[in-house]
């Protein structure tokens, strides 16, 4: 009897134990592949750059890139030069963005209230949506003109719809039990639409958000390759013109840094703002 | 019909406040609804209804799938208006504060309370179509909370509870508002077997307690006996009411002891024939339709 009690106190000790070894196992080898195989992607690169399998002038060996990068940025001049470019696309996308997701949100809700509205405008969002808004740029500088305007209004209009129609969506499918229970309790109608519409299509809205900041990043540099005497894209679109590859390069980075940094924002927002909705 | 209703309206009235007999809460009368399905058919739902109940009873409703239980539900719950015939809150209540007060509160099949809200919250906003001070509001959340056994879980949010202990808050917002008739539709069918037992004791507690008018729609035989005054059973659809069934056992009872019962099997096999007879007969229908 005693022995018993003993052997599964051990074993009590020691099944945890391994079971802990075991998890901590699965995680050092998720780690490790995670950042062990860009790593080896990037060698061979730099074998076959360093063996000229590729050519050398469109895709230098990395640590050429990584060198021509830190010369790039010990030069004060092409480093105020990439803060200039930087801030001038910081401040469109997030001017743009701002104005593109008020709007979105507002109409996508009342949308969602008035049926009078839905009806105005459902036809006219979505037959529009599936146009590339790329594609209206040029008419959007016939009416903007060249400046920040322009640009401005390409990214309000793409996270317009983003978030217009994740909201629009959220509001109409959210669980109907919520709405039966508003109205079997008599719930009063600015009640029910602060404290139970809004909430309730929340998780809807901040993916509209989430899509909105891709959406933005992609319009913001793709319109000043085109038209921009300034910005990411013009920097990027420069340096690959005069077929500097190193300070490409340090543009695409700074462009997937603000990629990442901008999934990391809605992913922060979304656990902010819908504890709830995580799995 | 009618002149026998007007005549049970009127002792009613007559009687002074705390007399018993039992007295009438609601009454309806000839409730019908219509469904008119995409190909402009109507198909009747309900084919009048009337029905009495007393304060303080629990009305079980009984009836095959698609008998027109939840119709019944929904029109006295307030979510659907388009029916006709008559339903008489203020019976026993003529003095009733609809300003404190809902006509019904209702408590939904699956979970209803809101996830962004803790517990506390998804009490207080079902008052809020009420005029109460926040003083009260405050006294009837904590009072129904402890009642329902959640005192301590006021600051919990419903994702951390179990499926049993959220349905135990929606019991205690529909209590909250101390309405003059409490609607459950199947409130302990999405639970499993063990806790719907336990909730089931946990019912009967709870309306001793309160003296709640129930009306309490399910298609579980043994629950209807097992929480029931009287048992209404449905016909298939359009519903109508087949049989009444007295339910003799008092109001102080061990759902456990209740099954060893040998009236309560007798009961049981009873009433298991009359539904059994509307399941055939919504199968023939369906057969012969298709």
């Amino acid at each position: 009897m005693a022995n018993t009690a003993f052997l599964m106190e051990t074993d009590a000790v020691i099944l945890p134990r391994k079971m802990k070894r075991a998890r901590r196992a699965r995680l050092l080898k998720q780690v490790v592949l995670g950042i062990g195989f860009p790593c080896l992607l990037l060698a061979l690169w730099e074998i076959m750059a360093a063996t000229g399998a590729i050519d050398r002038r469109f895709f230098p060996a990395p640590s050429t890139i990584l060198s021509g990068m830190i010369a790039l940025l010990k030069n004060p001049q092409e480093r105020g030069q990439l803060l200039v470019d930087m801030g001038a696309t910081y401040q469109r996308l997030i001017i743009g963005y701002l104005i593109g997701a008020s709007i979105g949100i507002v109409s996508g809700i009342t949308m969602g209230l008035s049926p009078t509205a839905r009806y105005c405008l459902g036809p006219l969002v979505n037959a529009t949506f599936p146009t590339p808004k790329l594609a209206i740029f040029p008419l959007l500088i016939v009416a903007f003109g060249l400046g920040d305007a322009s640009k401005i209004a390409l990214i309000t209009l793409g996270v317009f719809y983003m978030t217009c129609i994740s909201t629009l969506s959220g509001v109409l499918h959210s669980n109907p039990l919520h709405r039966d229970v508003a109205i079997a309790f008599r719930i009063p109608a600015w009640t029910r639409w602060s404290r139970i519409v809004v909430p309730a299509a929340l998780p809807s809205i901040v993916t509209g958000l989430k899509l909105g900041l891709g959406q933005a990043l992609i319009l913001v540099v793709s319109a000043e390759f085109v038209a921009a005497q300034e910005g990411l894209g013009h920097f990027i679109w420069d340096s690959w013109q005069v077929l500097d590859v190193s300070r490409m390069f340090m543009g695409l980075i700074v462009v997937a840094i603000t990629g990442g940094g901008a999934v990391l924002i809605g992913e922060g927002l979304e656990r902010r703002l819908t504890p709830w909705a995580a799995r | 019909m009618d002149s026998s209703l007007a005549e049970a309206v009127r002792t009613d009235q007559l009687s002074p406040p705390n007399s018993e007999p039992a007295r009438n809460a609601l009454l309806i009368r000839d409730l019908r609804r219509v469904f008119l399905p995409r190909n402009g058919e109507a198909v009747a739902a309900l084919a009048g209804i009337s029905l009495t109940v007393r304060k303080g009873e629990v009305v079980a409703v009984l009836g095959p799938s698609g008998c027109g239980k939840s119709s019944m539900l929904r029109i006295l719950a307030g979510l659907d208006t388009d029916f006709t015939g008559e339903i008489v809150w203020s019976l026993a209540n003529a003095q009733t504060d609809d300003t404190r007060h809902l006509h019904s509160a209702t408590v939904f099949q699956s979970d209803s309370t809101f996830p962004w809200m803790n517990i506390e919250n998804n009490l207080k906003i079902g008052l809020t179509g009420l005029a109460l001070d926040p003083a009260e509001a405050k006294s009837r959340t904590s009072r129904y909370l402890n009642l329902v056994g959640l005192g301590k879980f006021r600051k919990a949010y419903p994702h951390e509870l179990s499926g049993g202990m959220r349905q135990r808050v929606a019991i205690a917002r529909a209590l909250a508002t101390e309405p003059q008739l409490l609607l459950m539709d199947e409130p302990l069918a999405a639970l499993d077997a063990q806790t719907r037992l336990v909730m089931q004791q946990e019912l009967l507690r709870i309306w001793k307690e309160t003296k709640s008018t129930v009306i309490y729609i399910t298609h579980d035989i043994g629950e209807a006996l097992m929480l029931a005054d009287r048992v209404v059973v449905m016909t298939a659809r359009p519903g109508r009411i087949k049989a009444v069934q007295d339910v003799p056992f008092g109001r102080d009872r061990d759902v456990v002891e209740m099954r060893a019962n040998p009236a309560f099997g007798r009961l049981e096999s009873e009433l298991w024939r009359l539904v059994a007879e509307e399941v055939g007969h919504s199968l023939d229908k369906s057969n012969g339709a298709s």
